[in-house]
């Protein structure tokens, strides 16, 4: 039997199988398929698992990330959208928080006024209104209104309807009304409302994810409902699960009534994957680096759990979205990156892109501008004839002739010299978004542990670890395909959150109680409905609180037991505690307000457990070969080893300047820092005391 | 270079950069490549951090929703080092801070010390809002200070909030010049007891204030880590360079304008809050002398008696600054990747006589200074429409309309809500304006109105773009928004703005003009009546409504070169009509399909061109 996971990105379709033991049975890898992503999937599954031995029939279980809604909205390709809200209120999606993106910019665009989700056209409008703060009715819902509306979206062939009232989220008889009229009025449409997919307060931002989930509804629906088929057709007997931009993955049905939470599921694999091999060896504090070709993900992980980013910084693209989304960083600095000089000679690297086509110089596929790929070949840490040759023919002239031209003779530099320059601000880019990922939310990121991943993550995972003094760096067996194998251990996981709006000395106990067992009511049913027996399901509470007359929530997880006074304060020592942490300051004499309710539930993943072999010492290994390369804050070039990963076994040690490559990654040992391999095969990079971690 | 030699006849042109390049405390070293990077880089970051911290730590909606503040790193001589991505009033206006402090207080500076400082006579913005200023130390010398600004909801005015008809600023409210809130370390309670027995909203005050103070010494924290690990001389002598490389890309973008003088046609000003039916002139003339480049407001109106003035070095110089960096260096293209610092001031001059509304005399009024100050970039775009007609935009509505709303709910507890609204832009080069935005100076956020209605006893009834059809042009005006508000208990309201009735934004190269504002009590009942933008101490009751029609922007380029197609795709969206599409655009629209007839388009368009001709 096996595991399978299945993970889609732009340009490539990564997959990796286990057996039930968390034995990795076989890695994949080939080109995506844009036009219908699932073809690549399945083509890539039937090849992963005949390499693995197995046939479709073997898999008990396949978890699938997708970029499918992601597309649709990068590509505006979604769904003709409509919107039915409160009178007087059409252009809440337009008008938005009514700020610029940039201050000193009179040619800005603005997303949602020039490419709105749901054009001004078919945004409805019926009379009705609830009011705060009890969620009264002010106005009673005009459903003649709402069948004139519909009828008019029908006329228009809109493919979705977004409902969004006004103050839903305390009250949302209205929505449901309308909602019900459209699934009646429009069979064929797809149909959400506001307080089903966020029920919280701040009408845009509400707005908008419901737009958004309209929006990106039906392609996710049909590409899902086509998935599902295929596996089924092949003959898996397994129920496909999707991940989610939580790192939960959601059964179909789930994924098809709230798509908008899929749509930044691309990074979260790689962290839970992080998070799992740092497990393993008892790390619960880890930072993730994945490089790929274009960008570099950062997570950051505490007590083994993900953290969510706050509701108030979740975007997707350009358009503002209030769903759950691990916080991760994304920074322009991967492969393919431009190194580059501006008109005042100033010497920068990204966000430009050479993208796949034509690609860095040294693939010699017509791109002649310096990438950070050619640094690391005229670094020598990529060389021709490496094992990662996806592209066969790298070319080192040409990576140094670009590196020369465009960026040494004009810094008069060595070429060597630049390359370094151009991977030291590399190195630096994604120092600084790693120290604000951590330091600014109030973690100290020496007692963490960097997990690199993506085919280059190996390669400056060692010096971005020296810049914030990060103690040890771990490159998993298979960093080239971390978000599949990070698929395999995600949990099943629903999250739901309704507004509260209540001070916390005048709690409504019972009401609080009866909100949070209507959500724990729903989470298990979902659940069951899964297939999940209720034994199995780990639930949590969860109060969003803020400093009355605070305009910003924070989460705490709400303590056990039964919702009275004294739970109240115990609730409001952690508020206390969380706001010390994250903002250097608790106020205890300010009352506290809970914003929102919030119910997680979870069944945990399966762990991978590739436990490969005890890890006495060894010999260190030989060599495939020896050859002088560059490293940062050395004068002269350096004789590096070069090892095999699949080589190395466990109790292995590696002393920098040493090189391991794989078919699907390159780590880089630098001088001043050693290696040695684990029982579980990871490689666990740490730098010599003596040098205290300092070789950059 | 003498400042008269460069602008001769304007003795009193002040550069927009305020830094003093007396002395350094450091030693200039030269910095790699790279380093420069990593150093540049760590900078913004921290301004960004900064400011993140301040607006989830911060209390009143005013600073936490609208984002109404800014952040900054500044070296000992007041030059900014990075600035973070917050309201451009803001950031612009720290340096001023720095020399309103620094001339109190320069050289007696330790380590632990706190300032606050909001004399608009001094450096302030204006005195609500509030600057935070901890100096920062090398060992123990000051090289620096971390800095922010943020408006408080009340500072003890005449009236809640503000309002515009007072005779001086101190009915402005409680001013504080260079006052140490904290001496080495130690918060000085006493101090701190009277500024907060002052105000009205003492728990938002408190709260806004304590998170300016967490949010420098976050800055300070970071930039000490910064010199740790760089050493001072490298960080600074980066800082340096990253000013000047600012400076560089600045003046090779001024230099490609000729020298000269440009005039904008004169501007006006509905009138100053108290002598209503009385026009306030904006003169304005751009004038360019190699690689400076100097605004001169000589021929502006008089100062007025009330609150409508604008305070020259925290309001006018960082207003005259945005006007030309957003104009040269647009941040989406050409200016991509300059920081925003103190290089970026240099070569920018303001002139305003003593006495004008753009230079007031002490202790005049200058609390209301948001409607004129606006203007400036707008005058600018119109100065250096011929000089750069691609890069300059219809007329903007260019103003403010800020409300603030307070509620008296016994015992001296006072609810208030500040709420600064929204205008709109002119039509672009190849773009329309972008509708219901806050525009040039300003960039704050709405309140949301869930937020709002669960806040204070108000009900909105209505928030839409306007009714009226956008100004035409090739690219069309941005459109106001409207804003119906219903009270739900008796209330005390002042606001101050400019509805630009008399002068509304105008249309560019055959482009049409933009739409005024009007603010109606009661509309459309026999209680109706208008408003004007500048309502001072205004009690509305229970069940009144109050409606707020907000500035649409002027249109660019001739109408009759708009895409039909576009016509079409406004007036399926609602914008305007079958009729105002053929009278504004000679497109003629076939009402069954909604698409525009080609044929009957092009000759009607042909014959509006004879006639014309």
């Amino acid at each position: 039997m096996a595991r399978i996971g299945i993970d889609i990105g732009g340009t490539f379709t990564d997959l990796i199988a286990c057996g039930g033991d968390g034995q990795v049975l076989a890695t994949h890898k080939l080109a995506s398929t844009p036009d219908d992503p699932s073809r690549a999937a399945m083509q890539g599954a039937e090849e992963l698992l005949r390499k693995a031995g197995l046939g479709f029939g073997d898999v008990e279980f396949c978890c699938h990330g997708t970029t499918v809604a992601t597309n649709a909205l990068l590509e505006s390709k979604g769904a003709k959208t409509g919107l039915i809200t409160t009178r007087g209120f059409r252009d809440i999606l337009h008008i938005g928080r009514k700020n610029r993106p940039y201050n000193f910019s009179h040619s800005q665009e603005i997303a949602r006024q020039s490419r709105p989700l749901a054009p001004r056209r078919w945004r409805m409008t019926v009379r009705e209104r609830i009011r705060a703060p009890d969620g009264a009715v002010e106005a009673p819902l005009n459903e003649d209104d709402v069948l004139e509306a519909l009828a008019r979206l029908r006329e228009e062939g809109v493919e979705a309807v977004a409902v969004c009232c006004l103050f839903s989220f305390l009250n949302p008889a209205h929505e449901q009304r309308i909602a019900e009229l459209a699934r009646r009025e429009l069979p064929g449409a797809y149909i959400t409302a506001s307080h089903e997919i966020a029920p919280l307060v701040r009408e845009y931002e509400r707005f908008s994810t419901t737009a958004m989930n309209a929006y990106v509804g039906p392609a996710t629906g049909r590409y899902i409902r086509r998935f599902a088929a295929a596996l089924e057709k092949a003959g898996v007997p397994a129920q496909l699960r999707l991940m989610t931009s939580g790192g939960g993955m959601v059964a179909p049905a789930e994924a098809e009534r709230r798509p908008v939470n899929l749509l930044l599921s691309g990074p979260v694999g790689a962290l839970i994957a992080g998070l799992e091999a740092a497990r393993e060896i008892g790390r619960d504090r880890v930072i993730t680096l994945d490089v790929g070709g274009t960008s570099a993900d950062i997570g950051v992980a505490l007590n083994g759990e993900m953290r969510m980013r706050s509701l108030l910084d979740t975007r997707v693209g350009d358009y503002d979205v209030m769903t759950p989304m691990a916080d991760i960083a994304t920074l322009g600095a991967g492969g393919g990156s431009l190194a580059w000089l501006d008109n005042e000679g100033m010497f920068r690297v990204g966000p430009r892109s050479a993208g796949a086509a034509p690609g860095p110089a040294c693939y010699a596929k017509g791109g002649e501008k310096p990438t950070l790929t050619d640094a690391l070949v005229v670094a020598g840490w990529y060389r021709a004839g490496h094992l990662a040759a996806s592209v066969p023919g790298l070319d080192p002239g040409k990576a140094e002739q670009a590196v020369r031209e465009h960026i040494a003779k004009p810094l008069e530099l060595e070429p060597g010299q630049a390359a370094l320059g151009i991977f030291d601000i590399a190195v630096s880019n994604m120092a600084e978004a790693m120290c604000v990922a951590s330091v600014s939310k109030g973690f100290d990121p020496r007692e963490f542990t960097l997990v690199a991943y993506g085919g280059a993550g190996g390669a400056f995972a060692a010096p971005v670890a020296a810049a914030l003094a990060i103690g040890e760096v771990l490159v998993p067996p298979h960093p080239g395909v971390g978000a599949a194998a990070g698929l395999l251990s995600a949990q099943v996981r629903y999250e739901f959150k309704a507004t509260l709006w209540r001070e916390l000395d005048e709690l409504d106990c019972a009401g609080v109680a009866a909100r949070f067992d209507e959500m724990t009511g729903e989470a298990t049913a979902r659940l069951a409905g899964d297939g999940f027996a209720p034994g199995e399901v780990r639930l949590r509470r969860w109060a969003e609180c803020r400093y009355a007359g605070q305009g910003h929530e924070l989460a705490v997880e709400a303590p056990s037991g039964e919702i009275n006074a004294a739970w109240a304060n115990r609730l409001r020592e952690r508020f206390d505690a969380e706001h010390q942490r994250a903002y250097l300051r608790a106020c205890r004499d300010i009352p506290v307000r809970i914003i929102n309710l919030g119910v997680s539930a979870c069944v945990p993943g399966t762990p991978l457990t590739p436990l490969i072999g005890e890890a006495a010492d060894r010999a260190r290994p030989e060599p495939l070969l020896t050859t002088d390369c560059l490293f940062p804050g050395v004068a002269k070039a350096l004789p590096a080893s070069f090892y095999r990963r699949a080589e190395l076994e466990p109790g292995h040690r590696l002393a920098g300047p040493a090189i391991v490559e794989q078919t699907d990654a390159t780590t880089v040992i630098p001088p001043g820092w050693s290696a040695r391999v684990d029982r579980y095969a990871n490689l666990l990079l740490t730098p010599e005391p003596a040098r205290n971690g300092n070789a950059a | 270079m003498n400042i008269s030699e460069l602008w001769p006849g304007l003795d009193q042109a002040r550069s927009t950069g305020l830094g003093a390049h007396a002395e350094r405390r450091w030693n200039r070293v030269e910095v790699d490549p790279v380093s420069l990077q990593v150093i540049g880089g760590a900078l913004h970051s921290i301004a960004r951090e900064m400011a993140e911290l301040l607006v989830r730590m911060a209390y009143s909606s005013v600073m936490r929703e609208s984002r109404d503040l800014g952040a900054a790193l500044l070296d000992f001589d007041g030059r900014q080092l990075c600035e973070s991505d917050s309201t451009p009033m803001h950031c612009g206006s720290l340096p001023a801070y720095v020399r309103g402090i620094d001339r109190k207080h320069r050289g007696r500076y330790r380590p632990g010390d706190v300032y606050l400082h909001n004399h608009p006579y001094h450096g302030a913005s204006h005195s609500p809002d509030y600057g935070v200023l901890l100096p920062l130390f090398a060992g123990d010398m000051h090289v620096g200070f971390a800095g922010c600004t943020g408006h408080m909801v009340d500072i003890g005015a005449a009236d809640p909030g503000f309002s515009v008809d007072v005779p001086d600023c101190f009915a402005e409210g409680q001013i504080l010049d260079a006052v140490k809130l904290h001496a080495a370390g130690q918060r000085r309670e006493d101090l701190w007891s009277l500024i907060m027995d002052n105000v009205r909203t003492p728990e938002a005050n408190s709260g806004d204030l304590e998170a300016m103070i967490a949010c420098c010494r976050l800055g300070g924290e970071r930039f000490a880590e910064l010199i740790a690990r760089h050493g001072l001389d490298q960080v600074m002598s980066a800082a340096e360079e990253w000013m000047s490389y600012a400076e560089r890309r600045m003046r090779s973008r001024i230099k490609q304008l000729p020298d000269g003088e440009y005039p904008a046609p004169d501007a006006w000003l509905e009138d100053d809050g108290k002598h209503f039916g009385k026009p306030l002139r904006i003169a304005t003339r751009v004038i360019v002398r190699g690689s400076d480049i100097c605004v001169d407001l000589s021929g502006s109106s008089e100062q007025t008696s009330t609150g409508f003035n604008c305070p020259f070095e925290g309001s006018v110089l960082p207003a005259v600054n945005f006007a030309v960096r957003a104009l040269l260096l647009d941040e989406t293209a050409e200016g991509a990747g300059v920081p925003q610092n103190d290089g970026v001031f240099r070569p920018v001059f303001a002139h305003a006589p003593k006495g004008s509304i753009f230079n007031p005399i002490y202790p005049r009024g200058c609390e209301a200074r948001f409607a004129q100050i606006n203007r400036i970039p707008d005058q600018v775009l119109r100065a250096l429409s011929g000089a750069l007609p691609e890069r300059v935009t219809g007329g903007n509505a260019a103003n403010v309309s800020c409300f603030v709303y307070s509620f008296e709910s016994g015992e001296g507890k006072y609810r208030i809500n500040v709420e600064i609204n929204e205008g709109s832009y002119g039509g672009r080069n190849g773009r329309d304006g972008l509708d219901a935005v806050d525009t040039l100076m300003a960039n704050t956020r709405n309140n949301p109105l869930e937020e709002m209605e669960l806040s204070v006893p108000m009900l909105c009834e209505r928030y839409e773009l306007r009714d009226e059809a956008p100004a035409a042009g090739r690219w069309r005006g941005g459109m106001g928004a409207v804003k119906t508000w219903r009270f739900l208990e008796d209330a005390a309201v002042s606001s101050t703005g400019d509805n630009r009735s008399g002068d509304p934004p105008k249309g560019i190269f055959g482009g049409a003009d933009g739409l005024p504002g009007r603010v109606t009590v009661n509309p459309r009942t026999p209680r109706e009546r208008e408003l004007p933008a500048k309502v001072s101490h205004a009690r509305f009751t229970a069940g009144d409504r109050l409606e707020i029609t907000l500035v649409s922007g002027g249109g660019y380029g001739d109408p009759l070169e708009r895409d039909p197609r576009q016509v079409a795709e406004d007036r399926l969206d609602g914008l305007l009509s079958i009729k105002q599409a053929r009278g504004s655009y000679c497109v003629v629209i076939d009402p069954v399909s909604g698409s525009p007839e080609i044929a009957a388009t092009e000759s009607l368009r042909r014959k509006q061109a004879g006639e014309a001709a």
